[in-house]
Formats: C-alpha cells, structure tokens, sequence
C-alpha cells in the first residue's frame, strides 16, 4: 500500500513549479508521486477482492490444523480431537486426515506461495467419522468432512492424499475464481480440484508426471469392487467396471460430453475433458507437473480475471494466456497448452 | 405406487437408484403416510442449488418420484420427512437385494 508522507497539495504545488530550472528535477518527482497517490486513491475506492490478484503472498506460515470427530453423527464441527502441534492421535481417519491436510497446506505454500486456502493463513478444519456407513466426502464451505464409507463398496474417504487434496481445492476455487457448481463452470470446478487433488500426492511422493498414476481416490474401493481408483485423468472412462457399478462414465472429450440435469449438470462427469487436458499439458512438458502445468493453471484460477460462469472454452483459452504470458507465445510451454485442449476438442 | 430415490453427485460421482412398489393395501398405509409427510409443494425454486442458494461441493443431489409427484433435493435439505422417506426406500429396497 502506498502512503504519502507529503500532502497531495504539497505536491500539486511543486509539480506546477516544472517553469523553474532549479525545481524541474523535484518537480518531475512530485508529478510522479502525484500518479502513485491517484491510483493508490482509486483503487482504495474500488471493492477491494478476497486476495489481490496475481500478489504474491509474503512466505506462507504454517498449516494451522484441527480434526474434529463425529462419532457417526451429522453434527458438525463435532468433537475436537486433533489440535495443530500435537501427537498423533492413533485413529487412522483422524490422522490421515491432520497429515493429509499438511501436505496441502506444504504444496500451496511451497509450489504456489499460497498462504493456506484462502491465500491469508485460513486455519484447516476437517471432520471425520461423519454420518453412518456415509460413502462420501464434501467441502461445506469452511471444512472438510469425510464419512467411513459403506464397508462394501467404499473404504474410509480419508484414506485417499488425492480425496483430501480435491477438497480443500474446492476451498480454493471458492476463495479465488469462485466457479459456479453447475454446468461446465461446474466441471471445470471439479477438474481444478482433481487436479490440484493428484498434485498433492505428487508432491508429497516427488513424482514426475511420467512416474504418477494420474488416478483420483486409489485406494478407496473396497476389495470387492472391480476397478482401482474413482477416477482417471490419464485416460478418463477407464477407472473401474463393476457389475454392480457398472462402468466409469467419464468422456475424454467433447465427443462424448454428457448432457444431463442429475449431478448439477453432471459436473462428476465431465470433469474428465479438462482432466485429460492438465494431463496432456504434464507429459507434453515433463518433468514435475506442479512446477509447469501447475502453474500456469493455479495462475489462471487465481489471476483475477477469470468469470465464474466460465465455459470450458473460456477456460481454455485463459490457459493459454497465462501460458503465454509466463512462457511467451512461441514457447514449448504455450504450445503444449494449445494442443491439449485441441486433442479434447475444446475450441482455444 | 412406485416410489424411486436418484442419488447423484458426491465425489465418486455414482448414480445410485432405490425403488419400491407399493401394490398392496398393507404398502400403501405404509408409505402413504410417509410420502404425505413431505412437503412437496414447498421446494425450494432453485431445487439444484438449495436452500442457502449455493450447492456444497461434492454432496449428494436426490431425485425422488413418489407416484405422480417429483423433487430434487441437494443433500443439504434431505432432513426431516425427506429424509425419512429417502432412508425408508433405501433400506426397503436393499433388504429386497439380500439373500432371503
């Protein structure tokens, strides 16, 4: 923020003095100052946004972590069991929980120089045990919740780094572009947050995009189940068929975009195009996919600029800006952006 | 009467359907009073979206037919009689699935 130590009218004063040879080097200056004070006055008369676009936060702090437990009920936050700092607790939900919150927390600060969720050290909250027998997890807008899962289909929700990582992205979203949760905004709301969800596990394993499995909630599936993650962003439509499930419906481009009105607009399932489009993008360029792809994709759903409504084609092409702006537009990195969203068949 | 609860959404995204038939008399003063329970003309007009107009990431949406009338209801307002009928079909048609 810049403060003026001299008064406006002091300055007016000295920039009309530019007549005068012995003042024109304090008068160019003063005419300067004058424009910092100008803006500075406009923009403090402009709403200011959640976290100013494209700043950098001052290095992140510490996760300021707390796990809650339900015990089986839908009261939340429900009973404090896990405060930031202290031992584990020997409950695997809650642990995998206070640790899986931590590696999201390291991945924002250290990849992004993001300062927790909401870029300004929100405290990380998260509840487990909730409900009964709830297959789900979910993001209620200030927290993480996790149920234990049905025991026939599902395992505990807390047992996937990527589950945890897709939520508190959903955190994310909401404090930057605010993405609505219907439609293709929707979608791509979702896509965010696998994506972001499968970079914290890459993080935390150091695993280049070549090495990563690209799979979202491996190791959810109970045993009985035929498929190994719930989804894929290599090759999405391919994360499990089950006689009971039946088959993973994601499309893998617009070609089999799905129209429907269940699912807000079925924003589960056509999170698939943009996913394969981030995973195209990271083995295009190699190497570890939070550092290139990462980027450019946290710079465009934090930069400002993008709509809420915003369609895949929107997207997309904001992609390519941002690319193009950090890399240049005859780069290998502007380039590979443009002809993943091509093979998906989103027009950029 | 054929009652059917949709569920949609959640993380993993999977559709599940639940359907009972009530054909018997005994049925239908069984669920009768269920299905009367809810208030049915009092949906929220942005049923996606729910009662605080913004859908929770990731929660469930339920779709239910109880004869000839329809609802959608994000999670978040499944509560009360809703829920009721939403637990009572589920656990009815489960039953149904298991081995005698």
């Amino acid at each position: 923020m810049y403060c003026s130590i001299i008064p406006p009218y002091l300055l007016r004063r000295l920039a009309a003095q530019h007549h005068e040879p012995r003042l024109l080097v304090a008068a160019r200056a003063a005419k300067e100052a004058l424009q910092h004070v100008k803006s500075f006055q406009a923009s403090r008369a402009a709403p200011v946004p959640a976290a100013p676009p494209g700043l950098r936060q001052l290095t992140p702090g510490p996760p300021q972590r707390t796990v809650y437990d339900a015990k089986a009920s839908e009261n939340l936050p429900g009973v404090l069991v896990h405060k930031e700092g202290e031992p584990a607790t020997g409950d695997p939900a809650a642990d995998e929980a206070y640790d899986g919150l931590g590696s999201t927390h390291r991945l924002y600060a250290e990849a992004f120089g993001r300062n927790s969720i909401d870029g300004n050290g929100l405290p990380l909250d998260a509840t487990v045990h909730f409900g009964q027998r709830y297959d789900n997890a979910f993001w209620d807008g200030k927290q993480m919740v996790f149920g234990d899962g049905d025991g026939q289909v599902f395992n505990r929700f807390t047992a996937s780094l990527s589950v945890i990582g897709h939520e508190l992205a959903h955190g994310v979203t909401q404090f930057s572009a605010g993405l609505a949760y219907r439609n293709q905004a929707g979608a791509l709301n979702e896509s965010l947050s696998d994506v972001f969800g499968a970079l914290v596990e890459q993080y935390v394993k150091q695993q280049s995009a070549a090495e990563a499995s690209w799979l979202i909630g491996e190791g959810l599936f109970t045993d009985q189940v035929q498929g190994t993650a719930l989804r894929s962003m290599k090759a999405p439509g391919t994360a499990y068929d089950d006689d009971v499930l039946g088959k993973d419906p994601q499309p893998d481009s617009m070609d089999s975009y799905v129209h429907t009105s269940a699912d807000n607009g079925g924003v589960h399932l056509n999170s698939g195009i943009p996913n394969r489009a981030f995973y195209l993008v990271a083995t295009a360029l190699g190497g570890k996919a939070w550092e290139t792809p990462g980027r450019i994709w946290y710079d465009t759903v934090t930069g400002g600029t993008l709509p809420a409504a915003a369609t895949f084609t929107v997207f997309a092409k904001a992609t390519a800006a941002s690319a193009k702006e950090l890399y240049g537009a005859e780069s290998a990195e502007h380039d590979a952006v443009r002809r993943a969203w091509e093979t998906v068949k989103v027009r950029v | 009467m054929k009652i059917t609860v949709q569920r949609s959404g959640g993380i993993a995204g999977m559709e599940r359907v639940w359907s009972v038939q009530a054909l018997t008399d005994d049925d239908r003063n069984q669920w009768k009073p269920l299905v009367e329970a809810c208030p049915w003309d009092e949906l929220p007009g942005r049923a996606q979206a729910g009662a605080g107009g913004v859908p929770q990431p990731d929660r469930f949406v339920y779709r239910i037919r109880a004869g000839q009338r329809r609802a959608t209801l994000p999670e978040r307002d499944l509560v009360g009689p809703w829920r009721t009928l939403v637990d009572c079909t589920r656990a009815a048609a489960e039953s149904l699935d298991q081995p005698g």
